[in-house]
């Protein structure tokens, strides 16, 4: 049985328009006029229980906007959202204490005293026993190494621990389903490792559900083995992260060190997206070409090592975007 | 225990302890709501050129009264509600199952707890100041003028926190708020005791809520003239009505909500 299901999913805002200078602010005052932007368009998918998915666009994509209405905070414009058979916007008890939803650019601690005052008021307010808060407390503290900040006011600790802190409240209550927005944005590598880590025990551990958004692919390539791809507002792709890279990025990566520097622009007839630093190159070479080009390349230079990868899933999906065509 | 009152147990202690990081702050803002003492000086000095229907004492007494009743009445829900619209907060209010006007409520109720000790501190030297001016009211009436103190603030807070409700159609609808502010100033009672309004004015405004947020309580507390316990209903009767009326702004409203900022 799918535990989400985006059906159809739509939103529209009303944005007023407003040109600058004093003619615009009073033609704006006397008339004012409204776009609609469709924020997300009828886009469908389903999300099974246990499942990590990676839910991938650029910035304006409609993301976070989907996130909103799968919990709640955004009734859709049209379509249907259902997420453990509740209706996301009804908010009714028994849904929200089963969700969660972590945006990586917001706070739900309380700026000015310590984490636990928080959580104190997370377990109050999901009817968490003290014995089993305290339990939960000290297992997730121990999980993410913040044990000793726990007493700190939270203005006092770093972007990293805050995080840290954040995912404890938000996942105090034991949410079946978990809506990540970024949760690592901003974070240095050793953090997201942690968040990273600490998601996958997590969902491991309770056979959560989690949707994650995210602009670090090392998130995504860590977590999910399935991908959503959503591109203004509309649906492009749900699939493996392997059909994808298959389907989309139908070349390899061959990274060359020369013995000697070489000229530029020696490259280009080899493959696309040419990186070329003194000795070191790197370009993107389709799958078909490669064993020709590679050979062709040990001919034609002296080179020292040569590696052949898969492409960054990075560089995979800014092309797909900037294609538009998936 | 119910669930909510534990939920309302820790959230009374967590946000009395955030308050309390805002000490400093609250000082100022009770320093700021010292006003009804500058009308008791002009009054008690017309009295004393025997201008008036009472005594400078008599002044004093009153106005020291409406003084507490005011403070126990502050609220700013109006405020905290458009904040967390603007800016997205009311997000995470949004995704846990209690109802964002119970923190709203806890953050006042809470910072009554700070505010007490300083109110007792200021009638302490009020007392040294005026010596004879405060007098024992008696249980009764000190019991009556709380409960009516209690209804005007939670009048008063529906009433704001509807106000703040209305940001979900206004970028920023906490202005509109001042509006009740100024007829309260003109008809609580703040000014001047109401007995001392023309006769038209206080039929006209009688089953309006102003005569009886501040009067109400000040009349119980300083016995200038016999508290109207029909001020309660007139009290609970308008409490009911913007009960209603943040109930249904609150269903119209969500629809409305863009969760921008987060």
């Amino acid at each position: 049985m799918s535990v989400v299901v985006a059906n159809r999913l739509s939103k529209m805002y009303q944005v007023a328009e407003k040109e600058p200078g004093l003619a615009g602010t009073l033609r704006h005052f006397v008339a004012r006029r409204y776009k609609q932007i469709a924020a997300v368009r009828e886009v469908s998918f389903e999300l099974g229980e246990g499942e990590i998915v990676g839910f991938l666009g650029p910035n304006g994509a409609g993301k976070t906007t989907t996130l909103k209405m799968l919990t709640g905070l955004l009734y859709p414009t049209s379509g249907r959202a259902q997420v453990l058979g509740y209706v996301p916007h009804e908010r009714r008890s028994g849904f929200l204490k089963q969700i969660t939803l972590v945006m990586g650019n917001k706070a739900q601690l309380i700026w000015d005293l310590p984490v636990l005052d928080t959580l104190r008021v997370n377990a109050a307010v999901y009817e968490i026993p003290e014995v089993e808060y305290k339990k939960r407390v000290a297992q997730f503290a121990e999980m993410l190494a913040i044990e000793d900040i726990l007493t700190q006011p939270v203005r006092k600790l770093s972007l990293g621990q805050r995080m840290k802190a954040e995912l404890l409240a938000s996942l105090l209550h034991h949410p079946r389903v978990l809506f990540l927005d970024e949760p690592t944005l901003g974070l240095d590598v050793n953090a997201q490792v942690a968040v990273r880590d600490f998601v996958r025990s997590y969902a491991r551990e309770r056979g959560a559900t989690v949707l994650l958004t995210s602009h670090y692919m090392a998130d995504i390539e860590a977590l999910a083995e399935r991908v959503i791809l959503i591109h203004e507002g509309r649906l492009l792709f749900d699939g493996g992260l392997e059909t994808l890279l298959d389907r989309f990025a139908p070349y390899k990566e061959v990274r060359l060190d020369l013995a000697e520097p070489a000229p530029a622009g020696a490259f280009d007839a080899f493959g696309e997206g040419v990186d070329f630093e003194g000795r070191s190159v790197r370009l993107l070479v389709t799958k078909e070409r490669l064993t020709g080009v590679v050979a062709a390349l040990l001919e034609r230079f002296e080179v020292r090592d040569l590696t052949v990868d898969e492409p960054p899933l990075e560089e995979v999906i800014g092309r797909i975007f900037a294609a538009g065509a998936v | 225990m119910s669930a909510l009152t534990a939920k309302m147990r820790t959230l009374l202690s967590v946000y009395y302890a955030y308050m309390l990081e805002y000490r400093a702050e609250i000082v100022f803002w009770v320093l700021g709501g010292l006003v009804p003492f500058f009308f008791m000086a002009a009054w008690s000095e017309a009295a004393r050129q025997g201008h008036t229907a009472y005594t400078p004492g008599e002044y004093e007494r009153y106005f020291f009264a409406v003084f507490i009743a005011r403070q126990l009445a502050i609220v700013w829900a109006n405020w905290t509600f458009s904040d967390w619209v603007r800016t997205g907060k009311l997000s995470f209010h949004l995704l846990q199952p209690l109802d964002p006007a119970w923190r709203i409520l806890a953050d006042h109720a809470a910072e009554r707890g700070v505010r007490l000790p300083m109110l007792a501190l200021i009638g302490l030297v009020f007392a040294l100041l005026f010596p004879g001016a405060l007098v024992w009211p008696g249980w009764a009436p000190l019991l009556l003028g709380l409960a009516a103190s209690t209804l005007a603030f939670l009048l008063s807070f529906l009433v704001a926190y509807s106000v703040g409700l209305l940001s979900f159609w206004f970028e920023d609808a906490t202005e509109i708020f001042e509006l009740w502010y100024v007829l309260m100033l003109f008809f609580s009672g703040m000014l001047a005791p109401l007995s001392l309004y023309p006769e038209a004015v206080q039929r006209a405004v009688y089953y309006t809520p102003f005569p009886h947020l501040v009067y109400l309580p000040a009349s119980y507390w300083s016995g200038l003239e016999p508290a109207d316990p029909r001020g309660f209903a007139v009290l609970g009767f308008w409490a009911l009505v913007f009960f209603a009326v943040a109930r249904l702004l609150w269903r119209a409203g969500r629809r409305r909500f863009s969760a921008m900022g987060a």
